[in-house]
């Protein structure tokens, strides 16, 4: 496998926990979620592939939408993370923690093991 | 031409708010690039980001397909998923085809188990009076049609149950089985791109 093609599938799988944790703060809409994981991640989401992943996480329950007419000069589509969909994400978050602590230490470890293969060869 | 696009694989009210939802975006990014000198260009680079129509629409339509076929578990649904596994790869085609595989023999044994009683000598167990055929173990087979001459019909009107029982099995666990696999491919392969943001 590729670096490029590891490195996707390990944002593949953290982009919907990206996307809870952007809404959690408050109600955003597609276009303004898209740009807070730009601004705080090198997450780039295509547009045209954002809104069907939102629609999913609707679909679950996890979020709620709903249009808002007299904000801007056009309506806008807002999500807000609804109960189920903060358990979930709380949920997520100790998952993720877990997680990226065993690969920290399996890393930390590993100048060790690095060393101990060098001095076989 | 989205809005066709969409509607093509998406419930109308649906489609009609993704479109809403879309142009809504379009608008706050052409919004945001009206202060740039260059407003075509500004507006060539959004609509390209968007992507083509048709990829948006599929875009939309694996996501409700997979959500469909795991959460109402309807057969249709899942055969629609099922086949976007099949075109995904190599591992997936094999994977669609151990569920079709499941279906299709199902579907047989129960139509055998139907048709027993309707075509009681034609249908059943038929045993091969000569021993072992084609010089292995299987002295049986499962068929439908008139015997050949040293094949007896065996088992009667036990074929009825037998037939029920595994065709209906085997549907029963291959359908619970496809749900869980495709809750479990949609886990693990998500339906849409990330990509590293590049030097602007």
């Amino acid at each position: 496998m590729s670096l490029d093609v590891w490195y996707e599938q390990l944002r593949r799988g953290t982009l919907d926990l990206a996307i809870l944790l952007t809404v959690s703060a408050g109600p955003r809409y597609g276009l303004a979620i898209i740009q807070h994981l730009e601004e705080f991640t090198d997450l780039v989401v295509t547009e045209g592939t954002i809104y069907p992943i939102l629609g999913r996480l609707t679909r679950q329950g996890l979020l709620d939408a709903s249009w808002v007419e007299d904000e801007a000069p056009h309506p806008r589509k807002y999500y807000r993370l609804t109960r189920s969909g903060a358990k979930r994400l709380a949920q997520m978050k100790r998952e993720w923690r877990s997680f990226s602590g065993k690969i920290d230490r399996l890393i930390d470890a590993a100048p060790i093991a690095e060393r101990d293969g060098r001095d076989a060869e | 031409m989205l809005e066709r696009s969409l509607v093509a694989v998406l419930p109308r009210d649906v489609a009609r708010d993704a479109v809403r939802e879309i142009d809504s975006h379009l608008r706050d990014r052409i919004a945001a690039a009206a202060a740039t000198t260059n407003e075509r260009a500004s507006l060539e680079k959004i609509l390209s980001e968007l992507g083509p129509p048709q990829r948006v629409a599929q875009a939309y339509s694996v996501e409700r397909t997979f959500d469909e076929a795991v959460v109402t578990g309807k057969l249709f649904a899942i055969v629609r998923a099922i086949s976007h596994v099949a075109m995904s790869g190599i591992s997936g085609f094999f994977a669609a085809l151990g569920v079709f595989i499941g279906y299709a023999i199902g579907a047989a044994f129960t139509v055998l188990g139907i048709m027993k009683p309707i075509f009681p000598d034609n249908i059943g167990f038929w045993v091969n009076d000569e021993g072992p055929l084609y010089g292995f173990d299987l002295s049986w087979r499962m068929g439908v049609g008139p015997g050949v001459r040293h094949e007896h019909l065996a088992g009667g009107y036990w074929v009825v149950p037998i037939c029920l029982i595994i065709g209906f099995g085997l549907l029963f666990f291959t359908h619970r089985g496809a749900r869980k696999f495709l809750a479990w491919w949609r886990q693990r392969r998500a339906a849409f791109t990330v990509s590293v943001r590049s030097a602007l």
